[in-house]
């Protein structure tokens, strides 16, 4: 197996500070049961997420990068304890986010949030804004009335609302404003870990750049470690450190950032540049355009799950799965084209 | 490429436009007040040229596309037109009947949403042989031929198959082909593609994006193209209207646009775009919001969120001026007058 799926069940690896990781993902599997008729109906599976591993340092902002259908929301949810995976488990601090009782595991996920990605769908609109934001500190309990109001003032002005806006219901405000009520009610109470489920993209172009400086104001302010999902890789490129690309629930390629677009080994990453649609307008670059559809997770390919799109696909890219490779420090690639140049 | 193209040769000019439309007003008056959703607009576009209408979401360009094919129902909406023209035909004084006939073979459009544009209890080839059997009277099996020969032109695998599969069983980017096989059935002289790719992921867009472009050269189609992003008109459009709020705030070719923005929102637009080529950490914003369409500020619509507004831009409505050959822009202080500041 890989070098990377080998490593001790337990996270020990630090980074280059000589911190330990804040989240750790460890050989999670998802699959999710689907069909199987009434009688003779043949039972299957989804594999939404097969065997991802990946660590989150403190104070980063890690990218997960893909297609609609590969995986990362399923991967996300499972991060913050919401869907239980069928192998492989997490560790947030530390801890296996599977393995300990209720008590404990309610506590840990006080310091993980989400900020979801449509802002109309995701707010209570019979509630104003102090009762959605200052939701989650009624439910941890211990404040009055006078506490929460301050708390939620407080991150009011720190999102960028007004004080006025307290009562007002999430119908009076618009995209850019609710998502800011979002990320409010996401930080409310001091997470360490918030993962931002496209944060943007049903936001109009010119407020992108407005939410997108808040989280990374806030990052810089209160110290959050996010996980940003995104399929927009020029925001990825400026926003995150770490990245992982996915395809079909695998791992493709992750590494840092940097590394990756400076130097994308694996085919699909560099399809996806390609895809990129550049506003400059002197050089245009001669692009790749991906054959085909993605393929649904019921049935992968045995192989490479890549492989019915690749460009430059080989005849072993059909059976046999690519092994994880350290193409240089930290850049791993699953690809029969890197790990050929090995062997 | 784009930079040889000239800014406005004489032969174009006196070719005849495709589409002429004039001072396009679209208002919806309710209890609380009236929404003037558009206010004004002017679009010229000549025979196989792609122009695009960019602007955010509520700035009421989706309303523009439907009053030009006379989809919009009045009531609610009160609409008011100089002149409205496909091919020098007037289309104000058609009777809805005359209208059903041109649409879908004259004109035609292209939806955002696949899923919704397309019946879900039909299959998709049904839905083409309609088209055809509706515009060129032709035979059901006749009319089959036909589809499956669309739906192969636009890259269906398999057109047979896909034929008798009803829109679900298709992929988002397999549905949106269908509906640009639709769109093209008839030969229409424009297609208004209303945001044709914003619900298709990054891979496929670029798919979709290139066959559209393809099927509109080997056509020679004008195309209306309607979106919110300017990546996607960058690599497609000959001319772009940005508009902001109702109104057309800079019109020019797509080059001198993206070389030469004049408008500050144009700036705006174009500075909020990540870029791949980027080494900053930040991203530049427009600060505020769209104005509420009920509630527009006096003056200059963008003022409020402009860097460069003066008291003048406060009080009135600046006019649509031509600052160079085929450019044009609503702003009391275009950038181009300040110098060369980037």
């Amino acid at each position: 197996m890989a070098d990377i799926q080998n490593n001790p069940p337990l996270a020990q690896e630090v980074d280059e500070k000589g911190n330990l990781p804040l989240v750790s993902v460890r050989n999670l599997s998802v699959h999710f049961p689907v069909g199987g008729g009434f009688l003779f109906g043949k039972k299957k599976t989804v594999k939404a997420v097969s065997d991802i591993s990946l660590d989150i340092y403190p104070g980063e902002t890690y990218g997960l990068v893909g297609e609609s259908g590969c995986g990362k929301s399923t991967l996300a949810n499972t991060m913050l304890g919401m869907i239980t995976p069928t192998e492989g488990t997490v560790y947030f601090k530390g801890k296996d986010l599977f393995g300990v009782d209720k008590k404990t595991f309610t506590e840990m996920r006080r310091g993980m949030q989400m900020i979801f990605q449509d802002p109309y769908s995701s707010l209570n609109p019979r509630f104003d804004v102090l009762q959605i934001i200052g939701e989650p500190l009624k439910i941890r309990g211990g404040y009055t009335d006078e506490e929460i109001e301050a708390r939620v003032l407080e991150l009011l002005r720190l999102v960028g609302l007004s004080d006025k806006d307290l009562h007002r219901h999430p119908s009076d405000f618009s995209g850019g404003q609710r998502q800011r009520i979002g990320i409010a009610r996401a930080i409310i109470l001091n997470p360490d870990f918030l993962v931002c489920d496209e944060p943007v993209s049903a936001l109009d172009v010119s407020v992108h750049a407005q939410i997108l400086n808040l989280l990374m104001k806030l990052q810089k302010e209160i110290g959050m470690t996010y996980l940003f999902i995104s399929h927009n890789l020029a925001v990825v490129k400026t926003i995150c450190t770490h990245m992982t690309v996915m395809y079909l629930g695998k791992m493709m390629e992750s590494g840092k950032t940097e590394s990756i677009y400076k130097n994308p080994m694996h085919p699909y990453t560099q399809a996806l540049l390609s895809a990129v649609l550049d506003i400059d307008v002197d050089n245009k670059k001669e692009r790749t355009i991906l054959k085909g559809d993605i393929p649904s997770p019921i049935d992968p390919p045995i192989g490479c799950r890549f492989c019915q799109r690749c460009p430059k696909a080989m005849e072993k890219c059909k059976y046999i799965q690519p092994e994880t490779v350290e193409v240089e420090p930290g850049h791993f690639v699953a690809c029969h084209l890197c790990s050929g140049e090995r062997v | 490429m784009n930079d040889e193209k000239k800014i406005s040769s004489p032969d174009t000019t006196e070719q005849e436009n495709t589409l002429t439309l004039r001072n396009l007003k679209v208002i919806f008056p309710n209890e609380a007040g009236v929404i003037r959703a558009v206010e004004g607009i002017d679009l010229d576009i000549k025979p196989g040229e792609c122009v695009a209408l960019v602007g955010e979401s509520g700035c009421g360009k989706s309303m523009t596309s439907l009053a030009i094919m006379k989809l919009l129902s009045s009531p609610p909406a009160m609409i008011r037109v100089d002149e409205l023209k496909l091919n020098g035909e007037d289309l104000t004084l058609l009777s809805e009947q005359k209208m059903q006939s041109i649409r879908g073979s004259q004109m035609s459009m292209i939806f955002q949403d696949a899923m919704t544009a397309l019946n879900p209890v039909m299959t998709v080839g049904r839905q083409l042989d309609e088209i055809f059997m509706r515009h060129s009277n032709m035979k059901r099996k006749e009319a089959k031929e036909h589809s499956i020969k669309a739906l192969a032109m636009v890259g269906v695998p398999s057109p047979e198959l896909r034929y008798k599969d009803f829109p679900h069983q298709l992929s988002g980017g397999m549905r949106q082909r269908v509906l640009i096989a639709m769109a093209f059935a008839c030969q229409p002289k424009l297609i208004i593609a209303d945001e044709p790719t914003t619900a298709l992921d990054v891979t496929i867009q670029a798919q979709v994006l290139e066959l559209l472009s393809d099927m509109q050269r080997k056509h020679n189609t004008s195309l209306l193209l309607i979106t919110h992003d300017l990546s996607i008109v960058a690599n497609m459009a000959d001319r772009i209207y940005v508009m902001y709020s109702g109104k057309i705030v800079e019109t020019a070719n797509a080059y001198e646009l993206f070389k030469k923005p004049l408008h500050p929102y144009t700036e705006g637009l174009l500075g909020a775009i990540p870029r791949l080529s980027d080494d900053h950490h930040e991203f530049i914003q427009i600060p505020d919001s769209v104005p509420h369409p009920m509630f527009k500020p006096q003056g200059c619509y963008f003022h409020p969120r402009c860097r460069y507004a003066t008291e003048e831009c406060k009080c009135d409505m600046p006019p649509l001026r031509e600052i160079a050959p085929g450019h044009c822009v609503r702003c009391f202080h275009p950038l181009s007058e300040k110098g060369e500041d980037k």
